[in-house]
């Protein structure tokens, strides 16, 4: 190992994919002791080049990644070799097991000290609470990850990831996504916490869909898109507009999310009018929505935000109010009587609550809407699937065909394709829960045009939650904003502004009004 | 089955369908391209078949023997009944649970059918409405612990198999129910129709049937959806539960319908408690999942398990091996072709 040049340098990485070429020769040269964020779209080969450098992908020969100065072919590089080379990961889903303690955490990775084959705890703990203490995180090592912050567990998960090796030889961090699933105010701690790693010498290697962050933390800066790179260099100088544009290939207007017009108060009848509507950990809950209204709720976890859009969809049984839908009275035991009342959702959780990953991608557009090819017959496939695929077109869903899997789509064309799943019934009421999370800004960017080309001008309404405020305030007429499960205020017009909707969320007990 | 789908509503195609960011829409073809490599994993185990069957009639050992129609009559008449037991595994299997049952569901319809007619003298027709509706009994028993319990399907099923294998032996006392069997039943378990086992036509149209409720009705496709995702499922409007309870009550059916063409078949209940039965007809099953809708199982593969299985076996004994080379070949041939699916399924994620 070499005292200078880059940390770690990819020269010429490529990869393919069934002979369709995913990565074409990346070279990226990441300088020691700095932080380094790796952006681009979805599909633009992001994922792709961390698993490479991971060793979890074998790269297509010729390809080189050079790591303190040694070099690997990237056709036989394996996770342990990674290891060995000073690369360290932590995964947006951070790998902890939460019924477990931070030190068992801790010993699940690093191993466990052991006398006669029975583990010695108390060392373990003396352990653990020297990398904490020395990673400046103020938790018992006994204390189960259960119980943590979500920034505390992503900084656990960075300690566990970086433990023996402290104040020995310095690493390369990789971090995917590690603010994706942070709320707002939890960021700027993650934020410190990645400086602090660099000053202590670590190379940081940062993949975020946030770029106001990016701008914020990274020294320098990689956009990939379409597997190739098409930027790479400081980030002094260059703004949000700079990085959309190279991230899309597109002018930054083109790209920059269209601003809801705000519309003048409407005196038509309310589409949806909850009242006194109560279950465990909401409520007493009023609230109207009108036709072509598009309507934020935000609030913190456990406010009840996410609770009132399972119990409009069914999925959770009320204890009493009412709730009425164009003038009717409606009670929804089920997700089906939901959708049969036209109410339809796109859960928070894709994976867990919206994907039939094995099946293709026209199935999964059609999923709600296939009954309506029932013949008597049997089942018209040709004309449900010609469909499904001009829907997902409809919702710019980007595939090869109609038949590939719905696993094998990118986060935002898979997010798109639910999308077209809850709407191909035109439901008067669109219930959406984090809309965009984990998607790229272009994707984002034609989400919230699709939703609000499904409300507009027709006698439909959606309820979106979302931690991101900035998107609120983009997407929403108006906003409405849970504590506690109550409603404690409503923002709209002016008042509609994304640190407005900050400071009520996170404003303390007294009603502000 | 009421589609789930609110009556309000338009065609998608007809809405404005241009994406508002001004891109081009994306032309998607529906279909992707068929390659060869395609074609060999959707239909490598029919090819295989193909090839065995072809290889036993060539060679000069088992050819004239393994070419008659004799052979074949035989050789599918005497598969009818695994092939049905194996349909009946289809059901819960396309939401994803295995039903330990079918055997057992099956030895006791075939029970009680004979023992309807034999002890208590019932004409034919009153004793297979007996059989078929004690297997619709049991199978709603098990889909009510299932679905309403949420007992563990594998407890559940393996449970009630013992359970049902118990009764059987209290019952028979061990022996089988050989006297007062409709001769009707008996000679079409045995006879041919246009040059065909009636068995093997009875069968068939089972299976046809089977294939349209899985394959080409909105329950079939919630059952699949069950399979791949419950909780999606459930969002997209299937009721889970009766869904699950319904996949038991057709399993039962199909298992009772099963259970006649057995006695059929052998022309007397068997005191067996039917797991010998369970066996053949999984693997059939588990072959049916790499062919066509590869990780999916469907009727037309779990035909074409079951005669591969059964040629092999049969060109295996009239070449000369001894008894235990059938057992190792369809073992293997199962491990193989399940190793050869998920290597493909590796080989794409990579």
């Amino acid at each position: 190992m070499s005292d200078t040049g880059p940390a770690l340098r990819l020269r010429g990485i490529s990869k393919s994919f069934d002979g369709v070429r995913v990565l074409r020769g990346v070279d990226v040269s990441i300088t020691r002791g700095t932080v380094h964020a790796l952006l681009g779209g979805n599909g633009s080969g992001k994922s792709t080049t961390l698993k490479v450098v991971a060793g979890v992908y074998r790269g297509d020969p010729g390809g080189v990644v050079e790591v303190f100065g040694t070099p690997h072919p990237a056709d036989s590089f394996s996770p342990q070799q990674a290891h060995r080379a000073g690369l360290r990961f932590v995964h947006q889903d951070l790998g902890l097991v939460d019924d477990l303690s931070v030190a068992a955490n801790f010993g699940l990775v690093s191993g466990f000290p052991q006398r006669l084959g029975a583990v010695r705890w108390r060392a373990l703990h003396e352990r653990t609470a020297r990398e904490l203490a020395a990673a400046g995180l103020d938790i018992a090592p006994q204390a189960p990850v259960r119980a943590l912050r979500p920034s505390d567990r992503t900084r656990v998960a960075i300690a566990r990831a970086l433990q023996d090796d402290d104040g020995g030889h310095p690493l390369v961090l990789v971090l995917d996504e590690p603010t994706a699933s942070l709320p707002h105010h939890e960021v700027d701690e993650l934020l410190e916490e990645l400086r602090r790693r660099r000053e202590q010498g670590h190379t940081i290697v940062y993949v975020s869909h946030r770029i106001p962050e990016v701008l914020a933390v990274a020294d320098d800066l990689t956009v990939l898109r379409d597997g190739v790179v098409a930027y790479s260099g400081p980030v002094s100088g260059l703004t949000e507009d700079h990085v959309i544009a190279m991230m899309t290939g597109l002018a930054a207007e083109q790209a920059a999310p269209a601003a809801r017009t705000p519309r003048a108060p409407t005196t038509a009848a309310p589409l949806l009018r909850v009242s006194g509507l109560c279950t465990a950990g909401l409520g007493p809950l009023d609230l109207e929505v009108r036709p072509g209204e598009v309507v934020g709720v935000a609030g913190l976890l456990g406010s009840g935000r996410s609770r009132l859009l399972g119990l409009l969809a069914g999925q959770v049984p009320r204890t009493s109010g009412s709730v009425q839908l164009a003038g009717r009275e409606i009670h929804h035991r089920s997700p089906r009587a939901a959708l049969a009342d036209g109410v339809a959702c796109v859960p928070e959780d894709r994976a867990r609550d919206a994907a039939f990953p094995d099946r293709p991608l026209w199935e999964n557009v059609s999923a709600i809407a296939f009954p309506r090819y029932a013949r008597w017959w049997g089942a018209d496939r040709r004309a449900e699937r010609r469909d499904a695929v001009k829907a997902a077109a409809g919702f710019a869903v980007h595939a090869a065909h109609g038949e590939v899997p719905f696993a094998s789509l990118s986060g935002g064309n898979q997010q798109k394709a639910v999308l077209a799943r809850a709407t191909w019934t035109s439901p008067r009421l669109l219930l959406l829960d984090e809309p965009s999370q984990g998607v790229d800004a272009m994707a984002r960017r034609d989400i919230h045009s699709f939703i609000h080309r499904h409300v507009d001008g027709h006698d439909r309404a959606a309820l979106v939650v979302s931690s991101d405020f900035v998107e609120l305030a983009a997407l929403c007429d108006r906003v409405l904003v849970l504590r506690d499960g109550r409603l404690r205020a409503e923002l709209t017009g002016a008042e509609l502004h994304e640190s407005a909707i900050a400071l009520a969320v996170h404003q303390d007990r007294e009603d502000p009004r | 089955m009421s589609p789930a789908s609110p009556a309000v509503g338009t065609d998608p195609t007809s809405e404005d369908a241009s994406p508002a960011s001004g891109q081009p829409s994306p032309s998607m073809p529906a279909k992707g391209h068929r390659s060869l490599g395609n074609v060999l994993e959707r239909y490598g185990l029919l090819l295989l078949l193909l090839a065995v069957a072809v290889f036993f009639s060539a060679s000069p050992v088992s050819g004239p023997a393994f070419r008659s129609s004799a052979n074949w009559l035989t050789l599918t008449a005497n598969q009818a009944v695994t092939f049905a037991v194996a349909l009946a595994l289809l059901f819960p299997l396309a939401a994803g649970f295995f039903d330990f049952s079918v055997g057992a569901v099956a030895a006791t319809s075939s029970v009680v059918a004979a023992a309807a007619m034999s002890h208590h003298a019932l004409p034919l027709g009153v004793a297979i409405a007996l059989a078929l509706l004690t297997g619709l009994t049991i199978g709603l028993f098990q889909g009510v612990l299932v679905a309403h319990l949420r007992m563990n399907p594998f407890i559940a099923t393996l449970g009630t198999a013992t359970l049902l294998g118990g009764a059987i032996f209290a019952y028979t006392g061990g022996l089988q129910i050989t006297q007062g069997i409709s001769p009707a039943l008996t000679s079409a378990g045995s006879g041919l129709w246009a040059g065909l086992p009636a068995i093997v036509v009875v069968v068939a149209l089972l299976a046809l049937v089977v294939w349209f409720v899985l394959d080409q009705t909105v329950f079939g496709r919630r059952l699949f959806a069950i399979g791949s995702n419950v909780n999606a499922a459930r969002l997209i409007g299937v009721d889970v539960a009766r869904t699950q309870l319904l996949a038991f009550a057709a399993s039962g059916l199909v298992g009772a319908a099963a259970g006649v063409l057995l006695l059929a078949r052998q022309g007397a209940a068997t005191s067996d408690n039917g797991m010998t039965m369970l066996f053949p007809a999984l693997t059939a099953v588990l072959l049916s999942t790499i062919v066509i809708d590869v990780g999916r199982p469907s009727v037309q593969g779990t035909a074409i398990g079951v005669v591969f299985v059964a040629v092999s076996t049969s060109g295996l004994t009239l070449i000369g091996s001894p008894a235990w080379v059938s057992s190792v070949f369809t073992g293997a041939a199962l491990l193989v072709a399940v190793a050869v699916a998920s290597l493909g399924r590796l080989r794409k994620g990579r």
